[in-house]
């Protein structure tokens, strides 16, 4: 554990008890799933059992007349929505597919698509009620293989889509959603310039989030038209925002209600349940609640895409990189919208690199749509460009950290989108690896050390908090943002600094739709950085008010008040001889002095600094099985000021983690029909406490100066580098190229099989 | 008002402004940016405010129409991004 001593502030760096941690780990923590009422429905999903079919027709009629059903909802009870793009480029939403993805219409287009669904008295109805909807389908061909997607003779998902970003546009129809481009320099000058050029080509699986808490939600729908929702959620304002849309209700008369939430990693920023629940409940009149099981979870919410990528870097003796250029396939799923555009803005910013060029396919196929993941894009690129580079350092003789570090992005290196890296902090993460004692170490027979970089974007945008002072001094902090990562004990954190009183007598909570200013997702590591702002401004509200209140009491100007120590203080002798009053005296005399002290603030927050993590890990690899085992691995990260240094390492050590899945076992494995073969985590085999050794998390401290405390995101980038650094121990412990994930032991066994080293 | 350097991506430049990447804008502030470049392009601004975030010297914001200009900026306007 590092020891980031708090320097100038007393609250903020410090790592007090987490104030979630009883209520959960006591079982008392209202969940998705948790919402009782009187008179609640037992919600249902009837999914399809193919992969790609056409849905001829829905017969309701029998299941509509069993005792105990008291609704049943198809694609026809949602309103269509219009074919339309709407909104920013990387997550343009287009209705149509959404209210598709939320119930099959036309088509259902992979197995475990939603088809319709059943309110009844309780599960055992609700099931018999689903065992007699009759569906006819007509089975289609299916495709699953981003690859075999884009090949012109595949089965279409729609028969009608043309490949956007493409000039001409194609004339034929295809799988490819969409083709985006991004370039920088001259691409051939980079290249003919370079003494060792590398080109490889890499697969990547897809990957759930595998939130431990299954998607959940209750739905009331009253008789004057309001809708009230519970529900586990990543932003419950889009949640909002996104029923509203697909039911074509006013904004205002859906009210939702966050629950506590059990990880989303990106998978729960958007809809799937709570617009069927609500239909379900306008339909029944009751309230109805609807809970994935695990199986739901795998074939209906969305993975982060699968991908098929190229990768060719070129670089000088020295080791100076002089061209990269990568072109990157990724799977959608069955609509639209994979995380591809990151994949090429992402892919090389780690590094000064002159001439870059990228290109992106967003590719359909019968999976289940896509759905963000940590960083999502940038951990598939970086598996390939990171994997590149490692060959090349031992094509060139450097050490792996030296040669990123020779290339390092700087403030002021140009980056593919245009605009030059305002931020530092990327080679102060390799120069925190290159001086752990560690990274020296000598390792054994079958070991191998393996090194990586990532780079992530993070987020600002809406947020909106409030501070109420109680009457006894006590403080209720609350924001918008649900808590996914430690933003309650950050949000008091930065309370306590601004107000000057301790961080143990703010109680910090997540607010509904009603009680709070609109609030953007808990996603993009945007939270303590954005929601963090508007705590602030809200603090320095009541710090405002607070001077005024004492400067009544006192009779003199506001001007001659200060705020110090979290008391009221004259501004100087001349102000007069006043005994400091303490943030209590002026919570007990609200009344007198004009009544209850509270304040918001709403922000739309700009200047978020990106964020840089570098990683080592040391593997062995078993010959005889292909086994992989994680021996060390350590993690540098630029994390600005850590405003709860424990959380930030949970952070990175969930990160790595989950990259560690990603790398060595995790995938969606399809059977010949197309279905899901391992729906669960006896089958996806996620990383477990006995897998691993301790992740050594380092904070390395470059604090955004647009932040009051100097905060950057610090949630995904910690996910980027795990792939491809234990793909570059792999080949360095066994002298084999991985280029294909998950590298699991059959694969490195085939890989011990082909009999000679392949860089 | 600042003298300001306004940049468009390919991508972007194609569908909106007929290949022209880089503008001279004086502005005050993005709002001002905004205008302009909607004046030379009329319906562009929708599209910036909708579609984009906005780099100005690097540091990435969102595109908001309080964001001040300083003299000699670069602005870049890019797709706007989300994570997880």
């Amino acid at each position: 554990m590092n020891d980031v001593a708090p320097t100038r502030f007393k609250w903020v760096g410090t790592r007090p008890i987490r104030p979630d941690g009883v209520p959960k780990v006591t079982g008392r923590a209202m969940y998705g799933a948790d919402f009782a009422t009187a008179g609640t429905l037992y919600g249902k999903i009837i999914r399809s059992p193919h992969a790609h079919a056409r849905i001829r027709s829905i017969n309701t009629s029998k299941a509509e007349a069993l005792p105990g059903v008291k609704a049943i909802v198809t694609a026809k009870d949602f309103p269509d929505q219009k074919f339309e793009y709407q909104g920013p480029e990387r997550v343009q939403q287009n209705f149509w597919h959404m209210t598709r993805n939320v119930m099959a219409r036309e088509k259902a287009l992979y197995e475990g698509h939603a088809v319709a669904a059943v309110a009844a008295i309780n599960k055992s109805v609700a099931e018999e009620a689903a065992a007699l909807i009759d569906i006819d389908y007509e089975v289609l061909p299916h495709v699953i293989d981003v690859d075999e997607a884009m090949k012109p003779d595949a089965p279409l998902l729609f028969e009608d889509q043309i490949t956007r970003g493409v000039e001409p546009a194609p004339t034929k129809p295809s799988n490819v959603a969409k083709r985006v481009e991004f370039k920088i320099g001259d691409l051939d000058a980079g290249f003919a310039e370079a003494e060792i050029v590398v080109e490889k080509e890499f697969k990547t699986a897809a990957v759930h989030q595998a939130y431990i808490e299954p998607h959940a939600c209750a739905a009331r729908f009253d008789h004057d038209g309001k809708a009230d929702i519970w529900s586990s959620s990543q932003g419950h304002f889009v949640v909002r925002a996104l029923t509203a849309k697909l039911l074509e209700m006013p904004v205002g008369n859906v009210h939702v209600t966050p629950a506590e939430i059990g990880g989303g990693f990106g998978g729960k920023t958007i809809v799937y349940l709570e617009p069927v629940a609500t239909l379900l409940a306008k339909k029944s009149g009751r309230p109805v609640k609807i809970v994935m099981s695990r199986d739901e979870v795998f074939k209906a919410s969305g993975p982060t895409s699968g991908s098929s990528m190229r990768v060719k870097i070129g670089v000088k003796k020295d080791g100076a990189i002089t061209a990269a250029e990568g072109e990157f396939k990724f799977q959608a799923g069955a609509f639209p919208g994979s995380p591809v555009m990151n994949a090429c803005l992402c892919a090389f910013a780690p590094y000064n690199i002159p001439n870059q060029h990228t290109v992106g396919y967003d590719v359909v196929c019968n999976r289940p749509k896509s759905a963000a993941y940590r960083a999502p894009g940038s951990p598939i690129s970086a598996f390939a460009v990171e994997s590149v580079l490692d060959i090349l350092a031992k094509k060139v003789g450097m050490d792996p950290l030296q040669l990123r570090l020779k290339n390092a992005a700087r403030p002021g290196t140009p980056m593919i989108f245009g605009p030059k890296l305002a931020h530092g902090g990327y080679a102060e993460t390799l120069e925190a690896l290159v001086n752990h004692p560690a990274y020296k170490t000598p390792l054994g027979p079958n070991q191998g050390r393996g090194v990586a970089s990532g780079y992530w974007f993070n987020g600002g945008g809406e947020s909106s908090a409030s501070v109420q002072v109680n009457e006894d001094g006590t403080v209720i902090v609350a924001t918008g943002s649900p808590d996914i990562g430690g933003s309650r004990a950050s949000m008091a954190l930065m309370a306590a600094e601004t107000l000057g009183i301790d961080y143990h007598q703010i109680r910090s909570i997540v607010a509904d739709t009603s009680s709070v200013g609109y609030t953007h997702v808990t996603g993009g590591s945007r939270v303590t950085f954005a929601t963090g702002m508007a705590i602030v401004e809200a603090s320095k509200k009541v710090v405002d008010e607070l001077r005024a209140r004492a400067a009544m009491i006192w009779d003199v100007d506001v001007e001659g008040v200060i705020w110090e120590d979290g008391q009221a203080k004259p501004a100087s002798s001349n102000v007069g001889d006043f005994a400091p009053l303490s943030f209590k005296e002026l919570a007990a005399k609200k009344a007198l002095t004009g009544g209850p002290i509270t304040a918001a603030a709403s922000v739309n927050a700009g200047g978020m600094a990106p964020g840089f993590s570098t990683q080592f890990c040391d593997v062995e690899v078993d010959p005889e099985t292909g086994k992989v085992t994680i021996l060390r691995f350590v993690a540098a990260q630029d994390v600005g000021k850590a405003i709860h240094p424990s959380y930030v390492e949970g952070q990175i050590q969930g990160g790595v983690v989950q990259g560690i899945g990603w790398a060595l076992n995790e995938e969606y494995i399809y059977d010949k029909q197309g279905r899901l073969d391992n729906p669960g985590f006896l089958d996806y085999r996620v990383p477990v406490a006995s897998d691993m050794p301790m992740i050594e998390p380092i904070l390395v401290e470059v604090p955004n100066p647009a932040h009051p405390y100097g905060a950057k995101g610090v949630g995904e980038v910690n996910i980027v580098p795990p792939m491809a650094a234990i793909a570059n121990a792999i080949d360095s412990a066994i002298r084999r190229r991985l280029t294909e994930l998950p590298m699991s032991p059959p694969k490195i066994r085939a890989a011990l099989d082909m009999g000679q080293a392949d860089d | 008002m600042a003298a300001a350097r306004v940049v468009f991506t390919a991508g972007f430049s194609r569908r909106y402004t007929g290949g022209v990447r880089e503008f001279e804008v004086d502005a005050k502030n993005l709002r001002g940016v905004i205008k302009e470049m909607d004046r030379l392009y009329p319906g562009l601004g929708e599209h910036l405010e909708e579609e984009t975030t906005v780099a100005i010297d690097g540091a990435i914001h969102e595109t908001a129409y309080f964001q001040p200009i300083r003299e000699g900026c670069e602005i870049f306007f890019i797709p706007k991004l989300e994570g997880g």
